[in-house]
């Protein structure tokens, strides 16, 4: 993308939030951090419609979870609302008593920005299952209640990290239609900006359940669009990895000639249609398969997978979070890759060569990346 | 009037640590402290009024059980402690 000089890789770990920078060469890089210190940061999110603008996740123990947002690309915090938790300076002893069914909050587990027609929403995944929406960037926050009053509620399952929401998906040429993902409930799309929601399954084994292909109840990980043809969805759950080419309808099993197609991240490349990005693992530890880092490319037009990463480089049995790959904008489309171990793989030219960032991270939930 | 200590973790949202009140329960008494110090809101208590996972309030010494400790009543020569226990890692 021309004109572009760096690149601003953000990371959520069991420790903090922290930002790694570096010019487009990718090659040094410094690390500023941590912020919201201690706590559990599961996602870290800027606002591309918003230069500077950051949003992070912060989950703690002792307090609870908590927003915050960062003007100033990451120099300054200030905490912003939750759903059910207003912000420090409007806590009331009248706060109203939120419903029983999404409360408490456990964790927030994504952030997502809303589309640039509408520059001040922002959309929050969270556990207990639920997606709130906020059209003051964080200020406040409603409950989208086609989503978390749906009918099939009562069928949804906790997956091992909780019931959660913790994938969002904004189809950009119709941005009332929407994708998100709940562990253990599957897939559900809207049409009309969130009022009604239907699961989208079909085709998705649960392999965990007494009937093997459930209208809902899949433990999805995570979903990405396609980045030309958003009728195109990359799909990889706990039973497989999943293409879909029509809006999630019906789904095609392609990661069977994988040595293993569980995992838990997909992302896909500004730039590179057809194409989407895997890190397969062990389904039983959640650990690289052979005790070898390996990414995995989908190419749609020849079905076929390539591995991307030579054998040798970063041996060891560490594993990959949901949120914990990323792949910038720029022409080279560099993948961020962080681990359970706490270190920042990266790729500067798309899976050609791999490197690390020199430090050592807390373990790490989540990845995003920034260009400017 | 009760006495009623705060451990050391709480001082990022309360000025002090020692003070004293003549809340009834539990509830009113952090009722009581929210009042007084907004920035202590959702922290000891989630949004539905339950105390968070890592809270103990011990009341002259006992702890008090998890479930109803919110309702446990207090009289005024009672001496309370909210601690925090050791989590994560």
């Amino acid at each position: 993308m021309v004109g572009k000089r760096s690149v601003s890789v953000w990371l959520g770990t069991r420790k903090g939030a922290y930002v790694a920078r570096s010019n487009v060469a990718r090659k040094k890089w410094t690390v500023h951090g941590p912020f919201q210190d201690g706590s559990d940061v599961f996602h870290v999110a800027p606002d591309p419609r918003h230069p500077g603008t950051v949003y992070s996740a912060a989950n703690n123990g002792w307090w609870g979870p908590a927003l915050y947002r960062s003007r100033d690309g990451g120099k300054k915090w200030t905490e912003v609302s939750v759903p059910g938790t207003p912000r420090f300076g409007e806590r009331k002893m009248t706060d109203g008593e939120p419903p029983a069914a999404k409360f408490p909050i456990k964790n927030l587990w994504h952030i997502e920005p809303g589309p640039p027609g509408e520059p001040k929403s922002v959309f929050l995944g969270v556990d207990p299952a639920a997606l709130y929406r906020s059209d003051d960037e964080g200020a406040h926050w409603e409950g989208v209640s086609g989503i978390n009053e749906h009918s099939t509620r009562s069928r949804w399952n906790p997956g091992a990290g909780g019931l959660c929401l913790h994938t969002i998906l904004i189809d950009p040429q119709q941005p009332r239609r929407m994708y998100i993902g709940i562990s253990a409930a599957g897939t559900f799309k809207t049409e009309d900006g969130g009022a009604h929601w239907s699961p989208c399954n079909k085709g998705v084994e649960a392999p965990f359940l007494p009937e093997k292909f459930p209208e809902l109840g899949q433990c999805v990980h995570k979903v990405a669009l396609d980045p030309e043809d958003p009728s195109v969805l990359y799909r990889q759950d706990h039973g497989g990895i999943y293409v879909s080419r029509d809006r999630a309808d019906h789904w095609t099993r392609v990661g069977k000639p994988l040595p293993e197609d569980f995992g838990f991240v997909v992302a896909t490349a500004a730039g590179r249609p057809g194409e989407a990005t895997f890190i397969p693992e062990i389904g039983e530890s959640r650990t690289a398969i052979g005790g070898q880092f390996q990414v995995y490319r989908w190419h749609r037009d020849s079905k076929k997978w390539s591995p991307l990463v030579r054998k040798g480089l970063f041996p060891g049995f560490f594993g990959v979070h949901r949120e914990g790959m990323a792949i910038d904008d720029l022409p080279t489309n560099g993948i961020y890759v962080g681990s359970t171990t706490g270190t920042l793989v990266l790729s500067p030219d798309y899976g050609r060569s791999w490197s690390a960032v020199p430090y050592q991270f807390p373990g790490i939930h989540s990845v995003s990346v920034s260009t400017a | 009037m009760a006495e009623v200590r705060l451990d050391g973790m709480l001082r990022q949202f309360v000025p002090r640590t020692s003070l004293t009140s003549s809340a009834g329960s539990v509830d009113l008494l952090l009722d009581e402290l929210e009042a007084r110090y907004p920035r202590l809101k959702h922290r000891i208590r989630d949004e539905t009024h339950r105390l968070r996972p890592f809270v103990k309030v011990f009341v002259n010494g006992e702890e008090l059980p998890r479930d109803g400790a919110e309702a446990h009543r207090l009289g005024p020569s009672d001496s309370i402690d909210i601690l925090h226990s050791i989590q994560g890692g």
